[in-house]
């Protein structure tokens, strides 16, 4: 009896050992996938704040975010422009900055040169603006040493000195207020070496002779998301001179909206006749919606294009367009053909008893006011996913805006423009700004998708999420 | 007993926006796409009849014929890996655990970006001082502390299932209880880890372990002409930056069939693995016999989802762009395209047209076949 009990305790106890060891793997492997799958993004997201996102060995962190670097980086904003957040750089400036250099036993202790140079980050496309540069108006005092301590320095633990020099840049009289002031410090000799500064310094050049700061007046903010400031500021219209970015964005938030306006219009009233009424060529008009939804767009954007082109046979001209290439409602038209969206709300519409929409409606109602007082307001949380998951598709569509929208970049949508930063920037390797762009392109529909994760989750299990 | 013809006037003003939209930018579409392909359009001169000529000039064109071999290469490797990793992720993650919506919104954040933006990260970890080179050289030159931590994991759980087994046999003959301890066991399993963090930690800190000295790893992904095995048939033959988008896309794809993939497999009763154990299947068995049966239905729709995407994988093309050589890239979906769009040249619309008939065709083909074969394998 006791034998048998005790034999059961036993077992019972083997038996939970396992549920738990077993549980742990599963969030072990969990977390695990979770971290692979979303590691490049994050990975992204946590280099798109480098100055150099290429640098080797690749980092998780970066000096951009040490919050001892933010508060230094306030602290030379407000030097430099009275501005802690952004920085820049304002008559009545006066910026001091520290650089601690080592100096072995032995060799002659000397002063670094400092200069603003006449130097614009990137080139691109910002380059045939008209800016101010911070070396027409800033005055460099001559550095002067303000400490000095004996120590050893390096792997050889070699003896010597850390002398810290201050260097003043100064904005006297008026002019205007300048983005940023690009510094360079060239230490004495190539014995004397940099060690540290008040801010780090962006790289060092020319084997550490040269300290260079591509502005030494970031701000806080302006520290940790110069590349998204960049973003913004760098890409400007040839035309406008507006911010090609902030173009972009906004196109693609009319293109999005248009698009989910058209789809429910469109997919609610053929839906509605496809599921509820009898017509002649009912189901040959159903196939019809199958098949095109299988079609490559490459067999269909050839026409696509040319009918486009001639603004649909001349249609265009009656509003005063003659092509619709390159504009807006030429890319709504040729994405109007999206017939996924027919086939869920004809099956969802199907979905509800016919009785409820005869028993609401007196005989006699017409078709259409059936339609939107009984049927539509019972469409609600089918109409909601619909409207969550076609602003997705549109806002990361790529193929027709790539044929649509060619020139000028300002009529360009986000993803095509990221395009434009890809050929501009990726070639020459500055690829801070080509990520930060990535990541502020993608962050309205991770928002989307975290406030209304139920509408994409249902997606997938019903079969693709995406198209 | 509504008349068929009372309803035909309502249902053509409802379906009147869709028709107009079906006829000029479909139908009309698809029929000029047919007549072009069987003529020499180049936009600016009348077309004129060609017959055949185009798709036979397909045949001999080389660009043509790279990106076919291009395409299928990526269709046939891409839908694989993709298929076998979904399932198997899946597989590991099936567990019915609290917290499993969070994990799978984590599992799916990524591909509701766009595709721009995930190629754009993957093309930034690709170039030859970045993410994918040095995660290839920590690898391998950590490779004598993982092969460690691996060896002595494995020896610990063959140890520990070894004594569990013979401890058991021994205290529950003539109990009448019935209990086997199987080599995955997670409670001996959980030791071993525990057992394998230790040891390999107590090495490396006592100096016996330490990282190999290795190169940097710079392999050139993206500017290159290289195409690997470099042994095999040109038929066979993937071009370096072909096989990134490849990774690329595999690994973006995964989860979004995995979560298909789970969604079915929490519909598998509880019963059929318990009828399976009850015969004294372990779990590899289970899973071969109960989990991959079950799944058939997704399972054809993700290969088919899986085949349509692949073939016609245009996208990550475009994005690539300049950055990399075109023909190590070209797929016929971007061949129709760059034959329709050739910059300073004349657009070849004929003949872009009957490379994307082709596809159309090829697409077709392909899922009707493997249709077949999947259903024929599902009735065995």
């Amino acid at each position: 009896m006791s034998a048998s009990a005790a034999m059961r305790q036993e077992r019972e106890r083997w038996e939970a050992q396992r549920r738990w060891a077993r549980a742990g793997f599963a969030y072990l492997l969990l977390i695990l996938f979770s971290l692979l799958f979303l590691g490049p993004l994050l990975f992204a997201a946590l280099s798109s704040v480098k100055t150099d996102p290429l640098g080797y060995p690749p980092t998780l962190l970066s000096p951009q975010l040490a919050p001892a670097n933010w508060a230094a980086a306030a602290k030379l904003g407000r030097e430099g422009a009275k501005a802690p957040l952004w920085g820049g750089f304002a008559p009545g400036a006066n910026v001091n900055v520290e650089l601690t250099y080592f100096i072995p036993q032995g060799t002659e202790a000397a002063a670094p040169t400092a200069t603003v140079p006449r130097r614009r980050p990137g080139g691109g496309l910002g380059a045939v603006q008209q800016i101010d540069y911070a070396a027409d108006y800033a005055v460099v005092a001559p550095v002067v040493e303000v400490g000095r301590r004996a120590g050893v320095h390096g792997a050889d633990a070699q003896a010597g000195e850390f002398v810290t020099y201050r260097v003043t840049v100064t904005y006297p009289g008026a002019g205007p207020k300048v983005d940023r002031l690009p510094l360079d410090v060239e230490s004495a000799s190539r014995a004397i070496e940099f060690v540290s500064s008040t801010l780090p310094p962006t790289r060092l050049e020319r084997l550490g002779l040269v300290a260079s700061f591509q502005a030494v007046t970031p701000g806080a903010l302006g520290y940790l998301l110069g590349n998204y400031r960049r973003v913004f500021t760098e890409a400007r219209s040839v035309t406008t001179g507006d911010s090609l970015f902030m173009r972009w964005t906004w196109n693609t938030f009319v293109y999005a909206f248009f698009r989910v306006v058209v789809t429910l219009f469109i997919a609610t009233t053929a839906g509605y006749a496809l599921a509820r009424l009898r017509f002649p060529g009912r189901n040959l008009m159903f196939l019809l919606v199958l098949f095109a939804q299988m079609v490559p767009m490459q067999v269909l954007f050839i026409s696509n294009y040319l009918v486009l082109r001639d603004g649909i046979w001349g249609l265009s001209s009656l509003w005063g367009q003659a092509t619709l290439l390159n504009s807006l409602p030429g890319l709504l038209f040729v994405t109007a053909l999206n017939a996924g969206p027919v086939f869920i709300m004809k099956q969802f519409f199907e979905s509800i008893p016919r009785e409820v929409e005869e028993s609401a409606m007196m005989d006699g109602a017409s078709y259409w006011s059936r339609f939107s007082r009984v049927v539509l307001p019972m469409a609600r949380p089918a109409l909601g996913a619909l409207i969550i998951l076609s602003f997705q598709g549109a806002w990361n569509d790529f193929f027709w805006p790539l044929v649509v929208l060619t020139t000028p970049e300002d009529i360009k949508t986000l993803p095509i423009g990221l395009l434009t930063f890809r050929n501009v920037y990726g070639n020459s390797g500055d690829w801070g700004l080509i990520l930060a762009g990535a990541i502020l392109s993608a962050l309205p529909v991770i928002v989307l998708f975290i406030v209304f994760q139920r509408y994409f989750m249902e997606g997938v299990t019903y079969g693709g999420g995406k198209e | 007993m509504r008349a068929r013809g009372r309803e035909f006037l309502p249902a053509l003003m409802f379906l009147l926006p869709f028709l107009l939209v079906l006829a000029v930018f479909f139908v009309y579409a698809g029929v000029r796409a047919v007549y072009f392909s069987f003529t020499d359009y180049d936009l600016f001169n009348a077309p004129q009849w060609v017959g055949l000529a185009n798709y036979r000039a397909l045949f001999s064109d080389d660009r043509f014929l790279t990106a076919l071999r291009n395409s299928l290469l990526f269709a046939a490797i891409v839908t694989t890996f993709q298929t076998i990793g979904a399932l198997l992720s899946a597989s590991a993650v099936n567990r019915r655990v609290r917290g499993m919506t969070f994990f799978r919104s984590a599992f799916y954040m990524p591909a509701v970006t766009s595709s721009v933006v995930i190629t754009l990260i993957f093309l930034w970890l690709f170039q030859r001082l970045g993410g994918i080179n040095y995660l290839i050289a920590a690898v391998s030159r950590n490779a004598p502390i993982i092969l460690t931590f691996v060896i002595v994991m494995v020896l610990a759980q063959g140890l520990q299932v070894l004594v569990e087994r013979w401890r058991l046999r021994r205290r529950l003959r003539g109990a009448g209880q019935q209990r086997t301890v199987s080599l995955l066991d997670p409670a001996l399993l959980a030791v071993a880890l525990v057992a394998a963090i230790i040891v390999t930690t107590a090495l490396a800190l006592l100096g016996y372990l330490a990282p190999r000295e290795v190169q940097n790893v710079a392999i050139n992904w993206l500017q290159t002409r290289q195409e690997v095995p470099a042994s095999f048939p040109f038929w066979l033959r993937v071009p370096l930056p072909l096989a990134a988008i490849m990774f690329q896309n595999i690994f973006t794809t995964i989860p979004t069939y995995m979560l298909m993939f789970l969604a079915a497999m929490q519909d598998v009763p509880r019963s059929q693995y318990e009828a399976a154990a009850l015969d004294g299947a372990n779990s590899v068995q289970q899973f071969f016999y109960v989990t991959v049966p079950a799944l058939q239905p997704v399972t054809f729709l993700v290969v088919t989802l899986g085949l349509i995407g692949t073939l016609q994988m245009f996208d990550q093309v475009a994005i690539f762009g300049s950055s990399v050589p075109l023909q190590s890239v070209i797929t016929l979906a971007y061949f129709v395209y760059n034959r329709m769009f050739p910059g300073a040249q004349l657009p070849e619309v004929g003949f872009a047209s009957a490379a994307a008939m082709f596809l159309a065709l090829l697409t077709l083909i392909i899922v009707t076949l493997q249709r077949t074969v999947l259903r024929a394998e599902g009735e065995r």
